[in-house]
């Protein structure tokens, strides 16, 4: 029974972090942390469910993150208003994408991810409209709290605390329904899951469409915090190599992979870019990019599985039903 | 036909022969091995700074810079595949796609890191200046990539099919088991094609470096580029690689002639996604 | 008329791997294909299954025409099979092997778990229900398959050599348990190398031979027809005699 006491503390713990840790950076930090949770979350039921991995997942990000700042820019609408908007925009570039290019091989489908991303980011920065190069930014003073403008990082935490539950919560559902099941036996062996008659493209492109949509209400939020958006955060590469490897990190295809991932990758962030300055920005993605290849050609499940391996071998008889139920 | 056209489609061709070089290598293992190398166009770039510091120490050209760039490009390119790339092949997509990927993200990032974001550039008339035939001006460095890209590609689709190690390396990606038994050694030929594709962009982008800037970040483009082109051409083809390669370049330039420089990028991705979508198996590819 | 082939023909390029073939099943009737290799018997059996298209003729399943229908839309119009090569889940359960066979009738996952475990009880895997597919040994792994394409309630199970790489007493309990399977009025299409199994199984035998069929009938008319006789079974039926081998009776 020790496991579930541990369980309880870790999330005794993630509830009253901001009121335990009351710096604004502290604060700002686990904000971060959830938020970029909720991403790799969401990058996950198309990258870790689904197998298939996308690679320019920041067009669904900035998609939410330009149609709230366009809102409020151009309407003047609250930007929380225009998720369903980032969303329908979002689902409608999953469909454009995983349509013509989930049927053939992988590599197909993550190199069209990349050049409609790098599309999306060339076509904004020549529109001025869509702020061009310099963005859009949202209110400056905010007008109802629905602005969701707030000077203190905590009400931000709990917002995005509440959105990373709803989207694990949807997750955990799915990977219980038949849905997951499927997904599960296309990534294990599609040719046989097909045999069985189930329709492999469509499923894929269902997990794709439904991670498109949470990574855009990420945007948003991401947005709102930050009161601002332009192509480089809102549609750069960057971001999309940062949610991939907080969810590759942490383990691809578990529940909880993504938020261990943020959780570790986050902080580090930050505090390589207070330690080492300007250039530090480089050597941070140096070593992304080190991690990651260590990841790929070492631990591809990811560290919460390493961990959870570890813990079961040393419990006696554990099944692997068991063990992936805890996950 | 006006003047300027013309030089921009034969500025365009002569630049399209560069992109079927260095994608020809992308294009052979792809088709050997069904990996896609996520750090090809930063394996360009590496030899394009190699280029600059082989003109900064020694002050050389590109026929210094060239085999100095293959060399290290290609011990680089086997070691990627020896300590990764043969490791991930076997495992999920995920594993392979982050695989190169991080090793693109490591090479760009490493780059930024000791050289910084600025443009660098070698000198304009480092190969010579600028011809004037019939009214067409054309920059002597884009000629020799031009002519010297064409000879390559074309050498290199004549030792596939003509040489028996070529015939090796296609039985090999024709269907790897079969080659095997019949006493050829997968792994070998596959460690010889990460060599040789990473020499033809080693020597790609001594050429590039004596026409175009310099800097950490152009591997992105070139690296779209590579992919548009073997997808164009299909995944595989050598010749495939060559004709893209020249379409491409003759697209983009015209493109930025006729409309701007600034959209001949989004003229290039959108051509990716329409190949994608309506013949994603490209001209000349089986698949 | 359950399934028919009606004229299947297959070329890959200029080589013809099968050359009109046509076939007639009608509900709980078993058929053997049998033939060298290379003999074109499992592209045949492909294109009834879906992952080949006929270059031309047609396959005809309860009616509908599907020459050119995906395995998956097949697998919904009742018609499921096994793979030579086990293709099992590795990282599954076999529970969860057969889950998703069952999943084709049912969205829900408790009525899937049910009727999974209904399937492995008939083919006697339910006390490995919980481990995974990867620790099954290749004798458990081809049942699984069968429990697999079972839940899916199909009208018609092809099996694809299923008994090749097993022992001689695996050999016997597989064909017992596809004799069950038939009991319980399932329609069967068996490719093999053992004539044992066909035999033992089957009531009507096709012969392939370089793409043609060159014999059909029951696998006693087979087994005595000459041109047969010279072009696969010479050999074989020689040493099965002197085996002592006799054949049952089905």
């Amino acid at each position: 029974m020790k496991r579930s006491v541990w369980l309880l503390l870790i999330v005794a713990l993630v509830v009253v972090y901001p009121l335990l840790f009351t710096t604004p950076f502290l604060q700002r930090l686990g904000a971060l942390v959830l938020l970029y949770a909720i991403a790799a979350s969401a990058w996950n039921i198309v990258g870790g469910y689904a197998g298939q991995v996308s690679v320019g997942h920041v067009v669904f990000f900035g998609c939410g993150a330009y149609a709230s700042m366009a809102f409020f820019t151009h309407f003047g609408w609250p930007p929380i208003a225009a998720v369903p908007v980032g969303m329908m925009a979002s689902v409608g570039i999953a469909a454009l994408i995983g349509v013509p290019t989930l049927r053939l091989s992988g590599h197909y489908f993550s190199m069209a991810t990349i050049a409609v991303a790098e599309l999306a980011r060339l076509i904004v920065t020549n529109v001025e409209a869509l702020g061009a190069a310099v963005g859009l930014s949202g209110p400056v003073m905010p007008r109802t709290v629905f602005d969701l403008s707030f000077t203190s990082a905590l009400p931000y935490y709990y917002l995005f605390l509440v959105v990373l539950l709803a989207v694990l919560g949807l997750t955990y559902w799915m990977e219980n329904s038949r849905i997951g099941f499927y997904l599960r036996a296309i990534k294990d062996n599609e040719r046989a899951a097909r045999s069985l008659g189930v329709q492999a493209g469509r499923y894929k492109l269902y997990a794709y469409m439904i991670s498109a949509g949470l990574t855009s209400i990420a945007g948003t939020l991401y947005a709102t915090m930050y009161g601002f958006v332009d192509p480089d955060s809102g549609l750069g590469i960057l971001t999309s190599v940062k949610i991939l490897i907080m969810a590759a990190l942490g383990g691809a295809g578990l529940l909880f992979g993504p938020l261990v991932g943020a959780a570790i990758l986050v902080p580090l962030e930050e505090i390589s870019n207070n330690l080492l300055g300007g250039k530090g920005a480089g050597l941070t993605f140096v070593v992304y990019g080190a991690i990651i290849m260590i990841i790929a050609r070492f631990y591809p499940s990811g560290l919460l599985k390493l961990a959870l391996d570890r813990l079961a071998s040393t419990k006696p008889a554990l099944s692997d039903q068991k063990v992936r139920d805890v996950a | 036909m006006s003047m300027s056209l013309l030089q921009v489609l034969i500025g365009g061709l002569l630049l399209g022969a560069v992109y079927a070089l260095f994608s020809s290598g992308l294009t052979l293992i792809w088709g050997m091995m069904n990996v896609v190398n996520f750090a090809h166009g930063d394996f360009v770039m590496i030899a394009m700074y190699v280029a600059f510091m082989v003109w900064k120490v020694f002050g050389g050209g590109p026929f210094l810079a060239m085999p100095i760039a293959a060399m290290l490009l290609a011990t680089l390119g086997i070691i990627a595949y020896f300590s990764l790339v043969r490791h991930v092949m076997k495992g999920p997509m995920l594993a392979q796609i982050l695989g190169t990927f991080g090793l693109a993200l490591l090479l760009r990032y490493g780059m930024f890191w000791t050289f910084g974001a600025n443009f660098q550039s070698l000198p304009e008339n480092l190969v010579g200046g600028t011809y004037d035939l019939w009214g067409i001006r054309i920059q002597a460095s884009r000629l020799l990539a031009g002519t010297l890209a064409i000879v390559l590609t074309i050498t290199l689709h004549l030792m596939l099919t003509r040489t028996s190690l070529g015939s090796k390396m296609l039985a090999v990606a024709e269907d790897s088991t079969a080659a095997q038994l019949m006493g050829i050694r997968p792994d070998r030929m596959q460690a010889i094609a990460w060599g040789l594709a990473a020499g033809l962009t080693g020597i790609a982008g001594a050429l590039i470096a004596t026409f175009f800037y310099i800097s950490p970040t152009v591997g992105e483009t070139l690296a779209i580029i590579a992919f548009v082109t073997v997808s164009l051409g299909g995944f595989g083809s050598i010749t495939g690689a060559l004709v893209a390669g020249l379409l491409i370049g003759v697209i983009e330039s015209l493109s930025g002639y006729l409309i701007g420089a600034v959209y001949k990028d989004i003229v290039v991705y959108t051509i990716f996604i329409a190949v994608l979508w309506f013949r994603p198996q490209g001209l000349m590819g089986k698949n | 008329m359950l399934l028919e082939a009606i004229d299947v023909t297959k070329t890959f390029g200029a080589l013809t791997v099968v050359n009109a073939v046509s076939v007639s099943l009608g509900k709980g009737d078993i058929l053997g294909l049998i033939g060298p290799n290379g003999a074109g018997k499992s592209t045949f059996f492909n294109c009834l299954t879906g992952d080949l298209m006929p270059t031309s003729g047609r396959v005809i399943l309860n009616g509908e025409d599907v020459s050119l229908m995906t395995p998956e839309q097949r697998a919904v119009r009742g018609l499921a099979r096994s793979f030579q090569v086990p293709q099992t889940f590795e990282t599954m359960s076999v529970l969860e092997n057969v889950m998703i066979g069952a999943f084709l009738h049912t969205s829900d996952p408790a009525k899937a778990r049910r009727r999974a475990l209904d399937v492995l009880d008939l083919v006697g895997l339910v006390d490995v229900a919980a481990s995974v597919a990867g620790s099954l040994g290749t004798p458990g792994r081809k049942r699984l398959e069968i429990a697999r394409a079972l839940a899916t309630d199909p009208e018609i199970l092809l099996l694809d050599e299923a008994m090749a790489g097993l022992t001689a007493t695996e050999v016997r309990q597989a064909i017992e348990l596809v004799r069950k399977i038939h009991q319980t009025g399932m329609t069967l299409v068996i490719v093999e190398h053992i004539m044992e199994v066909i035999i033992s199984l089957a009531q009507q035998v096709i012969v392939f031979h370089q793409g043609h069929q060159i014999a059909r009938g029951t696998p006693q008319e087979v087994t005595r027809d000459p041109a047969v006789v010279s072009a696969y079974l010479g050999k074989r039926a020689a040493a099965d005699a002197a085996r002592g081998f006799a054949g049952d009776q089905t």
